[in-house]
């Protein structure tokens, strides 16, 4: 099942034109890795899957982006219902100022999902365990968020991206801040997520598109060069500049 | 090889490196098996001995060849068209060890036949040979060449080879009838021809790698077929 359809994506900064012409299709359920050199225009898509490059003055996005067959860049959508729907977690953990409780139960009060205390308990506690995060902190839930490690931090971001139950979760470079045994428990917790959510990542990292995803997309200069099963991109790549890439012969 | 050169040099060097080998390796073969087939069919014992001597030289090949892929494996974590460089040497280098194997046995076997052959047995061990040979020289170019046609031309000509095969395998069944008292070199005669055979075998198992290596999938259907064989072994 197709979950997202990019269709002739353009994407410009002022002049600058930072995609050309992306048409992209990401399966329900599975993981989509995005791969290719800084500057290519990762993240810039990414932003396009919850119109985050709305609130980048200079940026504009034509085209059209089909999340459950509704444009979302049509002038109805709801960006607030739609940043619902589609999670993102960033390169370097961000939890806020607060509480671990209120880091989790942030989305969930603003969405209006709990009605009661007890609710909302239960939400927060789901919510870290299917951060796999719930063990490690559920005696200190009223200390801070900053007070944890790096990729307790990320888990705790990502507890706090599931709490408000997304279709889509986007990641750029969850991991580029963290350490490889982090890591790998970040790679376990997508591998789970899947499950429930529809997962795009950006990683810098070609081993690890290998290890977590399922489909692969390569991104050179603005241009999506090549996309198809992940299999598929790290065996046999159809394109030269692809195989270029992940064999690191490139430029 | 012919993509661009890797930004990590080491890399480079290693797969190079690797590349190389196989290359002396089947060369290594190549001579084994030529030197086999001479012996045998002149009756050439330093010939023989030679082939049994140098086939340490191939093992050791193979052992140097599955370390090398080990360690790119572990330490470079190949991707793409380096993943099959590694993968298909790890291959092709366990049929050329037992290409060198089976040329050592022939030569083992020349060394015990007692009484000279009959010309038309020759000849019929000769024309095999020659066949399995030129399918050995192919094979190697077509890895130097990275082609797959090559390597489709290699997979296609085993036919040949069953059958003549077959037709050497008659003549030492002649050669068993009418010289009952020798079973000996009868016997040796029958397992020589199934060598070469085997050896044949090998070769087009190399060929399928090369097409592997080259188009990142394997070529499709069964092996193209001669006659029944009229002495089976395994396959
Ligand atoms: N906020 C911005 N303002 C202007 N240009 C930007 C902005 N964000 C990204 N760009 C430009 O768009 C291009 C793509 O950037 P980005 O999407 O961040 O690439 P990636 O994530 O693949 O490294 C780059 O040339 C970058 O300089
Ligand atoms: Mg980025």
């Amino acid at each position: 099942m197709i979950k997202i359809k990019a269709k002739d994506v353009d994407v410009f900064y002022g002049k600058k034109q930072a995609l050309f012409n992306i048409s992209l299709d990401i399966e329900e359920n599975q993981v989509t890795a995005l791969i290719g050199p800084s500057g290519c225009g990762k993240s810039t898509f990414l932003r396009c899957l919850n119109r985050m490059n709305d609130v980048i003055d200079i940026c504009s996005v034509k085209g059209k982006i089909l999340i459950n067959d509704f444009n979302i860049n049509d002038k109805s959508c709801d960006v607030v219902r739609l940043r619902e729907k589609i999670g993102m977690v960033f390169q370097k953990p961000n939890p806020f100022p607060k509480t671990l409780y209120e880091n989790v139960s942030y989305g969930p009060t603003i969405h209006g999902m709990a009605q009661s205390k007890q609710e909302m308990d239960e939400i927060v506690e789901t919510s870290l365990k299917k951060a796999a995060l719930w063990k490690e902190v559920k005696d200190r839930l009223h200390e801070p968020g900053t007070g944890l490690s790096g990729g307790q931090q990320q888990r705790l971001c990502i507890a706090r991206a599931i709490s408000v139950r997304p279709e889509v979760i986007l990641m750029d470079e969850p991991c580029s801040a963290l350490d490889p045994i982090a890591t790998a428990q970040i790679e376990e917790l997508i591998d789970e997520l899947k499950k429930e959510h529809t997962i795009i990542i950006v990683t810098h990292s070609m081993a690890q598109a290998a290890r977590v995803s399922q489909h692969t997309g390569f991104f050179h200069l603005g241009q999506l060069i090549e996309h198809g099963s992940t299999d598929k991109i790290f065996k046999n790549p159809d394109n030269t500049k692809t195989q270029d890439y992940i064999t690191g012969r490139f430029g | 090889m012919t993509e661009a050169p890797h930004t990590v040099k080491s890399y480079e060097e290693e797969l190079k490196n690797l590349n190389a080998n196989i290359i002396k390796m089947g060369s290594a073969c190549e001579e084994a098996l030529g030197k086999a087939i001479q012996a045998i069919t002149t009756r050439n014992s330093d010939f023989a001995e030679a082939v049994i001597n140098d086939d340490e030289k191939i093992d050791k090949y193979e052992a140097l060849i599955e370390q090398q892929v080990v360690n790119l494996i572990a330490l470079r974590q190949p991707m793409a068209i380096d993943l099959r460089e590694t993968v298909t040497a790890l291959k092709m280098s366990s049929d050329l060890e037992r290409i060198g194997d089976l040329s050592k046995n022939i030569s083992k076997r020349t060394l015990l036949l007692n009484e000279n052959l009959p010309k038309n047995l020759v000849d019929a061990l000769n024309r095999v040979s020659a066949s399995v040979q030129k399918q050995l020289k192919s094979t190697l170019d077509a890895y130097l060449e990275r082609s797959a046609p090559m390597a489709v031309n290699v997979w296609e000509g085993d036919e040949q080879i069953d059958d003549l095969t077959n037709l050497c395998m008659q003549e030492v069944i002649k050669y068993l009838k009418e010289n009952e008292k020798n079973l000996d070199d009868g016997t040796h005669l029958l397992f020589v021809t199934k060598n070469v055979e085997r050896i044949g075998d090998h070769t087009t198992n190399v060929a399928e790698q090369i097409y592997y290596l080259v188009k990142g999938e394997y070529l499709e259907g069964d092996r193209p077929k001669g006659t029944e064989p009229i002495v089976s072994g395994e396959k």
